[in-house]
């Protein structure tokens, strides 16, 4: 039994069995917000040129981190991370490139996938971080506040693809107590958050000359890479991972192939670059799928402490009575 | 005979509703304390993580799952609390005007500057750590509400006021650890010592009662507790 599967059948979950929430069931239920948009990205299309990265690139080149040039060493641990030295990397995801396209062979054939953040439904990483340094948009863009990221990577680790990469040496921790708290500033893409938000699209979307990538309104999105994928009798990734996310992938060739793919690159990788690069295994559970049974518990709770203190206060009346 | 003594000897100031009521919320809140700073995130950061059994401290999902657990329970041991105060219309604990100037003069009496004032059931500075201790454990329920709403798969809030919230969830987090140390503090002066037993077996020294919270002590015994009956229990 996962982590999760732990958390979403323990004892929360069995207490909210008899729940007063009276919540509408279409309540919990993953829907977009008004205004949701998605990018389709057809690897049936995509032939690997990069114009993607590059626009991304050229786009955000002015947000890229610009690190102190002592890097303070983070007191116990003795590490920081630092990708300074791969700035100009643009195979793998660093606070320095927020997309790239992972090629790989699959049955002899080479099959280009673009990758950035997919930009969940409900983000684990927006939700849990402990400042709100991330928020989601009403577009669907989970964007990072550089200004109030401290760089904790707890983001990254409850992100399915350790989406977000950390650099050191920069941000607000520096102004705080560096070395003995934060550790620097999360780097991820932002869906264009400005762009979309005055009605326009990715400056990936907008660079691809092949038409592998489409942006608007998430319904069509999906739809439209629902019709593709039977069109090719392909396979579809993004619509239901992580509980649905704003990416949907149409691929001819399986999902499970194109992981297995990465994940041997991977193991090529020194172990400190391996997060770097995002698999594309399936995700079928998203890290707040207890959150529903915690709810419901907790919103028995308060009736249950009246129900108590009602019991407790008759007995001591009672007592008061006898005397 | 030895009961009796005991109780000739002691009074009766925390009775069982209290003494459950704060345990349930000091456990709470300890394990609230602990698991929060778990989602800070701490304990790989610090290497607490590495020590002998502390490997689940660095599991965000056993920290959050122990987050929820603990504060369903100090949900129910507050409302419990309230509800319980307000139907038995019991409010020795909180807060009167002039208490400020009062627990001034109580800290001055304790470091040697003139004398205490006489004290209901509770020092002036008792109602006022109360007050401090109590606000900031509803702000940090209320706020902990939303964050946890928030986290529903179809909850989208508008980031604004998620951003307060988890402001006023960490500041008042901080305050209420900060008031639970000054009031772990406070057992660092002699003359408060004698009321820890007050939440273990509810009774404290009758003769301190009768120095230091003499107001009490006279309601108490003309009213709640003549000493011939609780002898008689007693025995």
């Amino acid at each position: 039994m996962s982590r999760r599967e732990f958390f979403a059948r323990s004892a929360l979950g069995g207490m909210a069995g008899a729940a007063v929430l009276a919540a509408p069931s279409t309540a919990f239920a993953a829907t977009a917000g008004p205004g949701a948009l998605g990018t389709l990205i057809d690897l049936s299309l995509c032939d690997g040129c990069g114009a993607c990265v590059d626009a991304c690139r050229t786009t955000h080149a002015d947000r890229y981190p610009r690190p102190v040039e002592d890097i303070p060493v983070n007191w116990p641990t003795g590490k920081y991370e630092d990708w300074q030295h791969m700035a100009e990397a643009t195979d793998r995801l660093t606070p320095y490139n927020w997309t790239y396209v992972e090629s790989v062979e699959v049955d002899g054939a080479t099959v280009h996938v673009p990758r950035r953040c997919m930009h969940c439904d409900n983000p684990p990483c927006a939700n849990l971080c402990p400042f709100s340094a991330q928020e989601k948009t009403a577009e669907g863009a989970v964007v990072i506040d550089p200004d109030a990221c401290l760089g904790g990577a707890k983001c990254r680790t409850v992100c399915p693809w350790h989406i977000p990469q950390r650099q050191a040496g920069v941000g607000v921790y520096m102004d705080v107590a560096p070395g003995a708290l934060g550790g620097g500033v999360m780097y991820k893409c932002d869906m264009c958050a400005d762009l979309i938000s005055e009605g326009g699209q990715p400056s990936c979307v907008s660079a691809c000359p092949t038409g592998a990538m489409q942006f608007g309104p998430k319904d069509e999105m999906r739809a439209a890479a629902r019709q593709r994928a039977d069109a090719i009798g392909g396979y579809i990734y993004g619509a239901d991972e992580n509980g649905g996310t704003s990416t949907f992938y149409v691929s001819p060739v399986p999902f499970s192939e194109i992981d297995a793919a990465i994940s041997e690159r991977k193991a090529s990788m020194p172990e400190a670059e391996r997060i770097s690069v995002p698999g594309m295994a399936p995700v079928t559970e998203n890290f707040l799928d207890g959150t529903e049974g915690a709810l419901k518990t907790i919103a028995v709770t308060p009736f249950l402490g009246v129900a108590a203190a009602a019991v407790a206060a008759i007995s001591t009346f009672k007592k008061g009575a006898d005397r | 005979m030895k009961a009796a003594r005991s109780a000739r000897d002691t009074i009766l100031r925390q009775p069982l509703t209290n003494r459950i009521s704060h345990w349930l919320i000091a456990l709470s809140t300890f394990a609230l304390i602990v698991s929060g700073l778990g989602q800070m995130p701490m304990y790989q950061r610090y290497k607490i993580a590495e020590l002998p059994g502390m490997a689940w401290a660095a599991d965000f999902g056993v920290t959050l799952w122990l987050h929820y657990i603990a504060a369903a329970v100090l949900i129910f041991a507050v409302v419990y609390h309230l509800v319980y105060a307000v139907l038995t219309r019991r409010f020795a604990i909180m807060p009167r005007k002039g208490d400020m100037k009062e627990s001034a003069k109580i800290i001055a009496a304790m470091l040697g500057k003139g004398e205490e004032p006489d004290s209901h059931k509770y020092l002036a500075e008792q109602r006022i750590a109360y007050a401090f201790i109590g606000v900031n454990t509803l702000v940090v329920i209320l706020s902990g509400i939303i964050k946890v709403y928030k986290n529903l798969p179809a909850i989208q809030l508008d980031p604004a006021l998620i951003s307060l919230t988890t402001l006023a969830h960490n500041v008042s987090a901080l305050l209420l650890t900060i008031g639970i140390v000054g009031h772990l503090a406070a057992f660092i002066f002699k003359v408060n010592r004698k009321l820890v037993p007050a939440m273990f077996s509810g009774r404290v020294d009758r003769e301190y009662a009768r120095t230091r919270h003499s107001l009490w002590y006279a309601e108490h015994d003309e009213r709640e507790q003549p000493l011939s009956e609780e002898l008689d229990r007693a025995a």
